[in-house]
């Protein structure tokens, strides 16, 4: 039974007496010398709803800018840790400024390689487009060696980048590495034909990963009002993932933050706002954990033997959402096809 | 007693005769079915042959001019390449015209297939999805023209694609409005379309 821990779903209730119980929770604090420790802003479609819990640590508050970033992942020995953006490639300052918080948890957190989950550079694909838009914001990651794999979104230019050697493509608009147990499946999800069909569903077959990470650039789920979910897609691509056992699937598209409640035993993250952003962008909050739309951002991903730790963090350096979620068990029976 | 036996086995053959008969019917029945399938599957498989051998065409003429891109670090490689490519391809394809490759029977086919796919179980999806996929409007796709480089491309819906005949690797077919354009990737030149080939929504 898959599992996440919802510590962070906003209740009314639950945060109107948190903030009843507040000033004098503040002065036992002050007295007693326990650190309370904000998880950062919970947000759904905007509303921010302030959740607070005590973490006995004196001594030892992990808070942004302050004494280095806050940090939600355990970095656990011989883990795989890597970080997610998504529509980054506009070369507009916010970019840059969420390019700088990468780096700044690299330093941390010490991943050596990010997921592009499509929208790598918009507008024009001169050689000063790359440059603008991927090369100079994300150069200290570079310089130090990360490897990005990146997706086709509907701004990308297949034809170009595929063949860019910094975007780890080998040529292939679809393709799949594997970093210890976990194998990434990449798809492009403007072009879902046969032949990528085909692949996928022998790929992810023939794959012994213990974790199977699919990411693409359309969203199967999404409450955003801007796309919303592609119908289609999803029609197609579905059937394979669960046949497959398909453990997390990362999406980009929508400009916002989005984990969505598990689908049929699969976790669901939507992050397209690592340089755009759509602000009240959500429609409902039908399939929603928790969502971000009014603030750009990025993740940082460990996984760890039956784990996965997750933090998503805004351009200034908030967290905005982390939890940990437990690998599913594989399907009873093999793909049957 | 013996005459009871031999009417007996007179019924019996009787019979096993009109099973026969039945049988026999039967296989002439399935056999003329299969004739009439295949007779009117004939058409459809020298359609879908005559389109492959054109784009088999296209793709020979493309081989020529540039053959298959290599990867590239520098990006100013690689735009290079493609204008040399590109330029080579529309030099070869002076004379080309509207309809080469979707030639009328085969627009025809392609009509077809579509309308089947947007009247079919998975249409609502299909349009939903099209809506979705950032539709891109007020382009007049010219042939041998580059795909403009700062407009987004509109997905393509999987189902469309099930029912469209397969494409080698470096070609797509791309939707731009109701238009529904061979689009070629390694040079990004409009190879054909055909116009007006989405039904309205």
């Amino acid at each position: 039974m898959p599992y996440l821990h919802r510590k962070d779903v906003p209740n009314p209730r639950r945060s109107a007496a948190i903030r009843s119980l507040l000033p004098m929770a503040l002065f036992l604090a002050a007295l007693t010398g326990f650190v309370w420790h904000s998880r950062g802003p919970t947000s759904v479609a905007g509303n921010v709803v302030p959740v607070l819990e005590a973490t006995l640590q004196a001594g030892t508050p992990q808070q942004a800018n302050a004494s280095g970033p806050e940090l939600k992942l355990p970095l656990e020995e011989k883990s795989v840790r890597f970080a997610v953006i998504g529509d980054s490639g506009t070369g507009d300052r916010e970019q840059y400024d969420v390019a700088k918080q990468i780096e700044i948890y690299r330093q941390k957190v010490g991943f050596d390689f990010v997921i592009m989950l499509g929208d790598n550079i918009y507008g024009g694909h001169s050689p000063k487009d790359f440059a603008d838009k991927f090369e100079q914001p994300y150069k200290p990651l570079l310089d130090a060696g990360v490897k990005f794999y990146a997706s086709l979104g509907n701004h990308d230019d297949p034809g170009v980048e595929r063949l860019y050697k910094p975007f780890n493509m080998e040529g292939e608009r679809y393709y799949s590495f594997q970093k210890g147990d976990i194998g990434f499946f990449v798809l492009d999800s403007n072009y879902m034909d046969p032949a990528q069909l085909d692949w996928l569903e022998n790929a992810l077959h023939n794959s012994k990963a213990k974790w199977k990470i699919c990411y693409f650039h359309h969203p199967l789920y999404s409450d955003g009002k801007s796309h919303g979910p592609d119908l289609d897609l999803r029609a197609q691509v579905l059937p394979i993932f669960k046949r497959n056992g398909v453990n997390v699937v990362f999406s980009g598209h929508e400009h916002v933050y989005e984990r969505l409640k598990p689908e049929e035993g699969i976790y669901y993250f939507i992050l397209g706002n690592s340089a755009k952003l759509m602000t009240r962008d959500f429609s409902s909050t039908q399939n929603m954990v928790v969502g971000k739309d009014t603030e750009r951002g990025f993740m940082i991903v460990e996984i760890a033997g039956d784990n996965l730790y997750f933090q998503t963090i805004s351009r200034v350096g908030e967290t905005i959402d982390s939890g940990t979620a437990g690998r599913q068990a594989p399907p009873p029976t093999q793909s049957s096809r | 007693m013996s005459r009871c036996i031999g009417i007996t086995l007179r019924r019996h053959l009787r019979r096993q005769t009109c099973w026969a008969y039945a049988l026999l019917i039967l296989c002439a029945a399935g056999f003329a079915q299969t004739k009439s399938d295949a007779a009117a599957d004939q058409p459809e498989a020298r359609i879908l042959a005559d389109f492959g051998d054109r784009v088999r065409k296209y793709l020979q003429s493309r081989q020529k001019a540039g053959g298959s891109p290599k990867q590239a670090k520098e990006p100013e490689k690689l735009a290079n390449d493609r204008k040399q490519t590109a330029a080579k391809v529309r030099v070869a394809r002076t004379d080309a015209k509207q309809g080469d490759i979707f030639t009328p029977e085969i627009t025809g086919y392609f009509r077809q297939q579509i309308t089947a796919t947007f009247a079919g179980p998975e249409g609502p999806k299909v349009r939903a999805s099209l809506r979705r996929a950032e539709p891109v409007r007020g382009i007049v796709l010219k042939l041998n023209a580059a795909y403009p480089a700062t407009l987004p491309r509109q997905s393509t819906p999987p189902t469309l694609l099930l029912n469209l005949p397969r494409l080698p690797k470096e070609l797509e077919y791309r939707i731009v409005g109701r238009d529904l354009a061979l689009h070629d990737t390694v040079t990004n030149l409009i190879v054909d379309f055909i116009p007006n080939a989405i039904p309205a929504s």
